[in-house]
Protein backbone atom coordinates (compact mmCIF):
# COMPACT_ATOMS: atom_id res chain seq x y z
CA UNK A 1 0.00 0.00 0.00
CA UNK A 2 2.53 2.63 1.17
CA UNK A 3 4.80 1.51 -1.60
CA UNK A 4 2.55 1.95 -4.66
CA UNK A 5 1.05 5.12 -3.29
CA UNK A 6 4.28 6.80 -0.99
CA UNK A 7 5.25 8.75 -3.74
CA UNK A 8 1.73 9.85 -4.53
CA UNK A 9 1.78 11.10 -0.70
CA UNK A 10 5.18 12.88 -0.88
CA UNK A 11 3.74 14.71 -4.76
CA UNK A 12 0.63 15.71 -2.95
CA UNK A 13 2.45 16.95 0.29
CA UNK A 14 4.75 19.00 -1.85
CA UNK A 15 1.93 20.42 -4.15
CA UNK A 16 0.68 21.59 -0.77
CA UNK A 17 3.67 23.07 0.72
CA UNK A 18 5.27 24.81 -2.02
CA UNK A 19 2.36 27.70 -2.87
CA UNK A 20 2.08 28.26 0.96
CA UNK A 21 6.09 28.43 1.35
CA UNK A 22 6.25 30.79 -1.59
CA UNK A 23 3.78 32.78 -0.18
CA UNK A 24 5.51 32.54 3.40
CA UNK A 25 8.59 33.69 1.92
CA UNK A 26 7.23 36.48 -0.18
CA UNK A 27 6.29 37.89 3.13
CA UNK A 28 9.56 38.76 3.53
CA UNK A 29 10.87 40.09 -0.16
CA UNK A 30 8.53 42.34 -0.99
CA UNK A 31 8.45 46.26 0.74
CA UNK A 32 5.82 46.81 3.44
CA UNK A 33 3.29 48.94 3.23
CA UNK A 34 -0.21 48.78 3.36
CA UNK A 35 -2.68 49.37 0.34
CA UNK A 36 -4.79 51.98 0.40
CA UNK A 37 -6.86 54.04 -2.40
CA UNK A 38 -6.68 52.49 -5.98
CA UNK A 39 -4.34 50.00 -4.77
CA UNK A 40 -7.34 48.05 -3.47
CA UNK A 41 -9.72 47.77 -6.44
CA UNK A 42 -9.35 44.96 -8.57
CA UNK A 43 -8.13 46.56 -11.74
CA UNK A 44 -5.59 49.18 -10.57
CA UNK A 45 -5.63 50.51 -14.19
CA UNK A 46 -8.17 49.75 -15.54
CA UNK A 47 -12.16 50.19 -15.96
CA UNK A 48 -13.55 50.55 -12.88
CA UNK A 49 -15.77 47.96 -11.35
CA UNK A 50 -19.60 48.66 -11.67
CA UNK A 51 -20.93 45.95 -8.97
CA UNK A 52 -20.26 42.94 -6.58
CA UNK A 53 -18.88 39.77 -8.31
CA UNK A 54 -20.83 37.72 -6.31
CA UNK A 55 -23.96 38.36 -8.10
CA UNK A 56 -25.73 36.58 -11.03
CA UNK A 57 -24.35 34.88 -14.06
CA UNK A 58 -26.28 34.17 -17.48
CA UNK A 59 -24.23 30.85 -17.81
CA UNK A 60 -25.94 30.51 -21.23
CA UNK A 61 -24.44 27.07 -21.91
CA UNK A 62 -25.44 25.49 -18.44
CA UNK A 63 -27.33 22.86 -20.67
CA UNK A 64 -24.28 21.61 -22.20
CA UNK A 65 -23.05 21.43 -19.02
CA UNK A 66 -25.91 19.37 -17.99
CA UNK A 67 -25.27 17.05 -20.93
CA UNK A 68 -21.43 17.01 -20.23
CA UNK A 69 -22.50 14.99 -16.57
CA UNK A 70 -24.12 12.19 -18.37
CA UNK A 71 -21.47 11.87 -21.32
CA UNK A 72 -19.07 11.97 -18.56
CA UNK A 73 -20.83 8.98 -17.07
CA UNK A 74 -20.87 7.28 -20.48
CA UNK A 75 -17.11 7.23 -20.38
CA UNK A 76 -16.74 6.03 -17.32
CA UNK A 77 -18.43 2.66 -18.49
CA UNK A 78 -16.10 2.71 -21.44
CA UNK A 79 -12.90 2.51 -19.18
CA UNK A 80 -13.26 -0.63 -17.73
CA UNK A 81 -14.22 -2.43 -20.81
CA UNK A 82 -11.19 -0.52 -23.29
CA UNK A 83 -8.77 -2.44 -20.09
CA UNK A 84 -10.23 -5.60 -20.63
CA UNK A 85 -11.34 -5.58 -24.26
CA UNK A 86 -9.59 -8.90 -25.54
CA UNK A 87 -10.75 -10.79 -22.69
CA UNK A 88 -14.19 -9.65 -23.18
CA UNK A 89 -14.18 -10.40 -27.09
CA UNK A 90 -17.13 -9.91 -29.26
CA UNK A 91 -19.40 -10.35 -26.41
CA UNK A 92 -18.03 -7.34 -25.05
CA UNK A 93 -18.40 -5.80 -27.82
CA UNK A 94 -21.47 -6.67 -28.84
CA UNK A 95 -22.38 -4.91 -25.21
CA UNK A 96 -20.76 -1.87 -25.45
CA UNK A 97 -22.33 -1.21 -28.92
CA UNK A 98 -26.04 -1.52 -27.50
CA UNK A 99 -24.93 1.12 -24.35
CA UNK A 100 -23.43 3.65 -26.87
CA UNK A 101 -25.95 2.75 -29.37
CA UNK A 102 -28.82 3.76 -26.93
CA UNK A 103 -27.03 6.90 -25.93
CA UNK A 104 -26.69 7.45 -29.43
CA UNK A 105 -30.56 8.18 -29.77
CA UNK A 106 -30.35 10.31 -27.00
CA UNK A 107 -27.46 12.78 -29.06
CA UNK A 108 -29.32 12.33 -32.22
CA UNK A 109 -32.28 13.83 -30.53
CA UNK A 110 -30.63 16.19 -28.60
CA UNK A 111 -28.96 17.58 -31.89
CA UNK A 112 -32.19 17.64 -33.36
CA UNK A 113 -34.14 19.53 -30.52
CA UNK A 114 -31.28 21.94 -30.91
CA UNK A 115 -29.77 21.66 -27.25
CA UNK A 116 -26.25 22.53 -28.25
CA UNK A 117 -27.47 25.57 -29.83
CA UNK A 118 -25.96 29.09 -27.92
CA UNK A 119 -29.36 30.55 -26.49
CA UNK B 1 -1.55 0.76 15.05
CA UNK B 2 -0.69 0.65 11.40
CA UNK B 3 -0.39 3.71 9.06
CA UNK B 4 -3.21 2.96 7.09
CA UNK B 5 -5.90 2.93 10.24
CA UNK B 6 -4.10 6.34 11.24
CA UNK B 7 -5.11 7.33 7.34
CA UNK B 8 -8.36 5.87 7.45
CA UNK B 9 -9.35 7.78 10.95
CA UNK B 10 -7.85 11.02 9.58
CA UNK B 11 -9.73 10.70 6.19
CA UNK B 12 -13.28 9.69 8.39
CA UNK B 13 -12.71 12.86 10.44
CA UNK B 14 -12.38 15.47 7.41
CA UNK B 15 -15.41 13.90 5.83
CA UNK B 16 -17.53 14.17 8.96
CA UNK B 17 -16.31 17.61 9.71
CA UNK B 18 -16.75 18.95 6.29
CA UNK B 19 -20.14 17.20 5.80
CA UNK B 20 -21.04 19.03 8.59
CA UNK B 21 -20.03 22.33 7.77
CA UNK B 22 -21.89 21.53 4.60
CA UNK B 23 -24.88 21.55 6.57
CA UNK B 24 -24.51 23.97 8.43
CA UNK B 25 -22.96 26.66 5.98
CA UNK B 26 -25.33 29.28 5.38
CA UNK B 27 -23.37 30.30 1.85
CA UNK B 28 -24.78 27.91 -0.44
CA UNK B 29 -21.34 28.35 -2.75
CA UNK B 30 -18.85 27.16 0.62
CA UNK B 31 -21.23 24.52 1.18
CA UNK B 32 -20.88 23.13 -2.21
CA UNK B 33 -16.86 23.45 -1.71
CA UNK B 34 -17.17 21.88 1.88
CA UNK B 35 -18.87 19.65 0.05
CA UNK B 36 -15.77 19.11 -2.45
CA UNK B 37 -13.43 18.42 0.39
CA UNK B 38 -15.49 15.57 2.06
CA UNK B 39 -16.40 14.19 -1.83
CA UNK B 40 -11.97 14.35 -1.97
CA UNK B 41 -11.52 12.19 1.38
CA UNK B 42 -14.16 9.47 0.64
CA UNK B 43 -12.27 9.41 -2.57
CA UNK B 44 -9.10 8.67 -0.29
CA UNK B 45 -10.72 5.94 1.98
CA UNK B 46 -11.47 4.34 -1.46
CA UNK B 47 -7.65 4.04 -2.48
CA UNK B 48 -7.41 2.80 1.59
CA UNK B 49 -9.01 0.16 0.27
CA UNK B 50 -7.44 -0.24 -2.76
CA UNK B 51 -10.87 0.53 -4.84
CA UNK B 52 -8.60 2.71 -7.54
CA UNK B 53 -11.28 2.66 -10.40
CA UNK B 54 -13.87 3.95 -7.80
CA UNK B 55 -11.30 6.74 -6.66
CA UNK B 56 -10.74 7.85 -10.20
CA UNK B 57 -14.40 7.94 -10.29
CA UNK B 58 -14.97 9.75 -7.27
CA UNK B 59 -12.88 12.43 -8.55
CA UNK B 60 -13.39 12.62 -12.41
CA UNK B 61 -17.23 12.22 -11.85
CA UNK B 62 -18.09 13.42 -8.57
CA UNK B 63 -15.66 16.57 -8.35
CA UNK B 64 -14.88 17.13 -11.77
CA UNK B 65 -18.27 16.73 -12.82
CA UNK B 66 -21.44 16.74 -11.04
CA UNK B 67 -19.78 19.73 -8.50
CA UNK B 68 -19.16 21.88 -10.92
CA UNK B 69 -22.56 21.57 -12.21
CA UNK B 70 -23.86 22.72 -8.88
CA UNK B 71 -21.33 25.62 -9.09
CA UNK B 72 -22.61 26.51 -12.07
CA UNK B 73 -26.45 26.54 -11.22
CA UNK B 74 -25.68 28.54 -7.76
CA UNK B 75 -23.87 31.09 -10.20
CA UNK B 76 -27.34 31.14 -12.18
CA UNK B 77 -29.39 31.52 -9.24
CA UNK B 78 -28.89 34.78 -6.81
CA UNK B 79 -26.23 33.63 -4.37
CA UNK B 80 -26.57 36.95 -2.45
CA UNK B 81 -30.17 36.65 -1.40
CA UNK B 82 -30.06 33.48 0.12
CA UNK B 83 -26.87 34.43 2.33
CA UNK B 84 -29.78 37.24 3.89
CA UNK B 85 -32.42 34.33 4.54
CA UNK B 86 -32.41 32.37 7.11
CA UNK B 87 -30.69 28.82 6.48
CA UNK B 88 -33.06 26.13 8.77
CA UNK B 89 -36.60 25.93 8.24
CA UNK B 90 -38.90 26.43 10.53
CA UNK B 91 -39.58 22.45 11.65
CA UNK B 92 -35.40 22.12 13.27
CA UNK B 93 -37.19 20.71 16.36
CA UNK B 94 -39.07 17.70 14.51
CA UNK B 95 -35.58 17.26 12.20
CA UNK B 96 -33.36 17.28 15.00
CA UNK B 97 -35.68 14.74 16.64
CA UNK B 98 -35.49 12.28 13.88
CA UNK B 99 -32.35 12.28 12.89
CA UNK B 100 -31.57 11.62 16.52
CA UNK B 101 -33.58 8.74 16.85
CA UNK B 102 -32.51 7.52 13.54
CA UNK B 103 -29.04 8.08 14.39
CA UNK B 104 -29.44 6.03 18.16
CA UNK B 105 -31.65 3.43 16.20
CA UNK B 106 -28.78 2.71 13.75
CA UNK B 107 -26.24 2.44 17.10
CA UNK B 108 -28.32 0.06 18.43
CA UNK B 109 -28.38 -1.77 15.28
CA UNK B 110 -24.80 -2.10 15.11
CA UNK B 111 -23.88 -2.44 19.07
CA UNK B 112 -26.15 -5.44 19.14
CA UNK B 113 -26.33 -6.90 15.25
CA UNK B 114 -23.37 -5.69 13.28
CA UNK B 115 -20.18 -5.82 15.66
CA UNK B 116 -20.90 -8.80 17.35
CA UNK B 117 -21.11 -10.42 13.84
CA UNK B 118 -18.29 -9.60 12.04
CA UNK B 119 -16.44 -9.89 14.90
CA UNK B 120 -17.32 -13.98 15.01
CA UNK B 121 -16.81 -13.71 11.04
CA UNK B 122 -13.86 -15.95 10.17
CA UNK B 123 -11.05 -14.17 7.83
CA UNK B 124 -11.88 -14.64 4.24
CA UNK B 125 -9.04 -15.69 2.29
CA UNK B 126 -7.77 -13.49 -0.65
CA UNK B 127 -7.95 -14.98 -3.90
CA UNK B 128 -4.24 -16.21 -5.07
CA UNK B 129 -4.17 -14.63 -8.54
CA UNK B 130 -5.86 -11.02 -8.22
CA UNK B 131 -6.79 -9.50 -11.26
CA UNK B 132 -5.59 -5.40 -11.35
CA UNK B 133 -8.33 -3.54 -9.46
CA UNK B 134 -9.95 -2.00 -12.91
CA UNK B 135 -9.49 -5.18 -14.59
CA UNK B 136 -11.68 -6.66 -11.91
CA UNK B 137 -14.14 -4.23 -12.11
CA UNK B 138 -14.47 -4.30 -16.03
CA UNK B 139 -15.36 -8.02 -15.73
CA UNK B 140 -17.70 -8.44 -13.10
CA UNK B 141 -19.20 -4.77 -14.89
CA UNK B 142 -19.76 -6.67 -18.23
CA UNK B 143 -19.82 -10.21 -17.77
CA UNK B 144 -22.08 -10.67 -14.48
CA UNK B 145 -24.03 -7.43 -14.52
CA UNK B 146 -24.75 -7.00 -18.46
CA UNK B 147 -28.79 -6.02 -17.60
CA UNK B 148 -27.59 -3.49 -15.28
CA UNK B 149 -25.20 -1.92 -17.27
CA UNK B 150 -27.70 -1.57 -20.14
CA UNK B 151 -30.10 0.05 -17.75
CA UNK B 152 -27.63 2.72 -16.71
CA UNK B 153 -27.61 3.51 -20.06
CA UNK B 154 -31.14 3.62 -20.26
CA UNK B 155 -31.34 5.57 -17.13
CA UNK B 156 -28.58 8.20 -18.91
CA UNK B 157 -31.08 8.62 -22.13
CA UNK B 158 -34.41 9.29 -19.73
CA UNK B 159 -32.14 11.77 -17.97
CA UNK B 160 -30.75 13.85 -20.57
CA UNK B 161 -34.09 14.30 -22.15
CA UNK B 162 -35.19 15.05 -18.76
CA UNK B 163 -33.06 17.63 -17.98
CA UNK B 164 -32.99 19.57 -21.49
CA UNK B 165 -37.02 19.46 -21.58
CA UNK B 166 -36.82 21.13 -18.14
CA UNK B 167 -33.78 23.89 -18.84
CA UNK B 168 -35.84 24.73 -21.68
CA UNK B 169 -39.28 25.23 -21.05
CA UNK B 170 -41.19 27.72 -18.98
CA UNK B 171 -44.23 26.12 -17.34
CA UNK B 172 -46.64 29.35 -16.81
CA UNK C 1 -6.98 -4.69 7.27
CA UNK C 2 -9.32 -1.80 8.41
CA UNK C 3 -11.59 -3.12 10.32
CA UNK C 4 -15.11 -3.22 8.78
CA UNK C 5 -17.16 -1.33 11.76
CA UNK C 6 -15.42 1.62 11.19
CA UNK C 7 -16.22 1.92 8.10
CA UNK C 8 -20.12 1.59 9.46
CA UNK C 9 -19.63 3.96 12.06
CA UNK C 10 -18.46 6.79 9.10
CA UNK C 11 -21.43 5.70 6.78
CA UNK C 12 -24.00 5.91 10.04
CA UNK C 13 -22.31 9.77 10.30
CA UNK C 14 -22.47 10.99 6.70
CA UNK C 15 -26.08 9.48 6.80
CA UNK C 16 -27.73 11.21 9.54
CA UNK C 17 -25.48 14.21 8.58
CA UNK C 18 -27.04 13.89 5.32
CA UNK C 19 -30.44 13.36 7.01
CA UNK C 20 -30.19 16.13 8.87
CA UNK C 21 -29.49 19.04 6.03
CA UNK C 22 -32.45 17.59 4.26
CA UNK C 23 -34.62 18.03 6.67
CA UNK C 24 -33.11 21.46 8.19
CA UNK C 25 -32.38 23.36 5.43
CA UNK C 26 -34.70 25.92 3.02
CA UNK C 27 -32.23 26.09 0.31
CA UNK C 28 -33.23 23.17 -2.33
CA UNK C 29 -29.65 23.06 -3.88
CA UNK C 30 -28.13 22.75 -0.29
CA UNK C 31 -30.36 19.55 0.35
CA UNK C 32 -29.67 18.15 -3.12
CA UNK C 33 -25.99 18.38 -1.95
CA UNK C 34 -26.83 16.70 1.51
CA UNK C 35 -28.36 13.64 -0.83
CA UNK C 36 -24.92 13.94 -2.11
CA UNK C 37 -23.48 13.01 1.04
CA UNK C 38 -25.92 10.19 1.93
CA UNK C 39 -25.31 8.61 -1.07
CA UNK C 40 -21.26 8.72 -0.48
CA UNK C 41 -22.50 7.03 3.08
CA UNK C 42 -24.12 4.05 1.00
CA UNK C 43 -20.68 3.88 -1.10
CA UNK C 44 -18.45 3.89 2.12
CA UNK C 45 -20.73 0.92 3.38
CA UNK C 46 -20.22 -1.11 -0.16
CA UNK C 47 -16.61 -0.70 -0.65
CA UNK C 48 -16.29 -1.82 3.01
CA UNK C 49 -18.22 -5.28 2.58
CA UNK C 50 -16.17 -5.27 -1.12
CA UNK C 51 -12.98 -5.17 1.37
CA UNK C 52 -14.44 -7.44 3.81
CA UNK C 53 -14.94 -10.23 1.21
CA UNK C 54 -12.66 -9.58 -1.31
CA UNK C 55 -15.30 -9.92 -3.98
CA UNK C 56 -15.31 -6.61 -6.24
CA UNK C 57 -19.39 -6.77 -6.62
CA UNK C 58 -19.67 -3.87 -4.22
CA UNK C 59 -17.26 -1.87 -5.98
CA UNK C 60 -19.59 -2.49 -9.07
CA UNK C 61 -22.31 -1.14 -7.53
CA UNK C 62 -20.71 2.00 -6.58
CA UNK C 63 -20.22 2.81 -9.42
CA UNK C 64 -23.71 2.23 -10.78
CA UNK C 65 -24.79 4.59 -7.54
CA UNK C 66 -22.39 7.25 -8.74
CA UNK C 67 -24.08 6.92 -12.21
CA UNK C 68 -27.36 7.46 -10.58
CA UNK C 69 -25.78 10.21 -8.62
CA UNK C 70 -25.07 12.08 -11.44
CA UNK C 71 -28.04 11.38 -13.41
CA UNK C 72 -29.98 12.32 -9.95
CA UNK C 73 -28.10 15.84 -10.12
CA UNK C 74 -28.65 16.49 -13.73
CA UNK C 75 -32.47 16.39 -13.50
CA UNK C 76 -32.52 17.94 -9.87
CA UNK C 77 -30.81 20.56 -10.74
CA UNK C 78 -31.97 21.20 -14.34
CA UNK C 79 -35.76 21.39 -12.07
CA UNK C 80 -34.23 23.71 -9.89
CA UNK C 81 -33.25 26.38 -12.95
CA UNK C 82 -36.53 25.69 -14.51
CA UNK C 83 -38.27 26.46 -10.82
CA UNK C 84 -36.00 29.43 -10.49
CA UNK C 85 -37.05 31.00 -13.50
CA UNK C 86 -40.81 30.81 -13.00
CA UNK C 87 -40.78 31.68 -8.70
CA UNK C 88 -37.22 33.67 -8.46
CA UNK C 89 -36.52 31.29 -5.55
CA UNK C 90 -34.56 28.43 -4.34
CA UNK C 91 -36.25 28.13 -1.10
CA UNK C 92 -38.21 24.40 -0.40
CA UNK C 93 -40.92 25.73 1.94
CA UNK C 94 -41.97 28.77 -0.96
CA UNK C 95 -42.13 26.42 -3.32
CA UNK C 96 -46.09 25.53 -2.02
CA UNK C 97 -48.11 26.24 -5.43
CA UNK C 98 -49.92 22.16 -4.63
CA UNK C 99 -49.55 22.71 -1.04
CA UNK C 100 -54.02 23.87 -0.33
Amino acid sequence: MLQTYGPLLIFAAIAAIFPLATLWAAKFLRPRFTPTGDKTIPYECGIAPESDARGRYTVRYYVVALLFVIFDVETIFLFPWAVQFRALGLFGLVEMLVFLGILAIGYVWLWKRGAFEWV
Amino acid sequence: MPLSHVAFLILSAVALISGGLVVTRRNPVRAALWLIVALFSVAGIYLLVKAEFLFAVQIILYVGGIMVLFLFVLMLVNVNVSVRQAPFNRQWRVALATALLLLAELAYGFWRGAAPRLKALAPVAAPSHPLGNTQAVGMALYQNYLLPVELVSLLLLVAMVGAVIMAKRRFD
Amino acid sequence: MIPTQWFLLLSVGLLVIGILGVLLRRNVLVMLMSIELMLNAANINLVAFSQLWHAVTGQVFAVFVIADAAAEAVVGLALIVALFRNKETVNADEMDLLKW
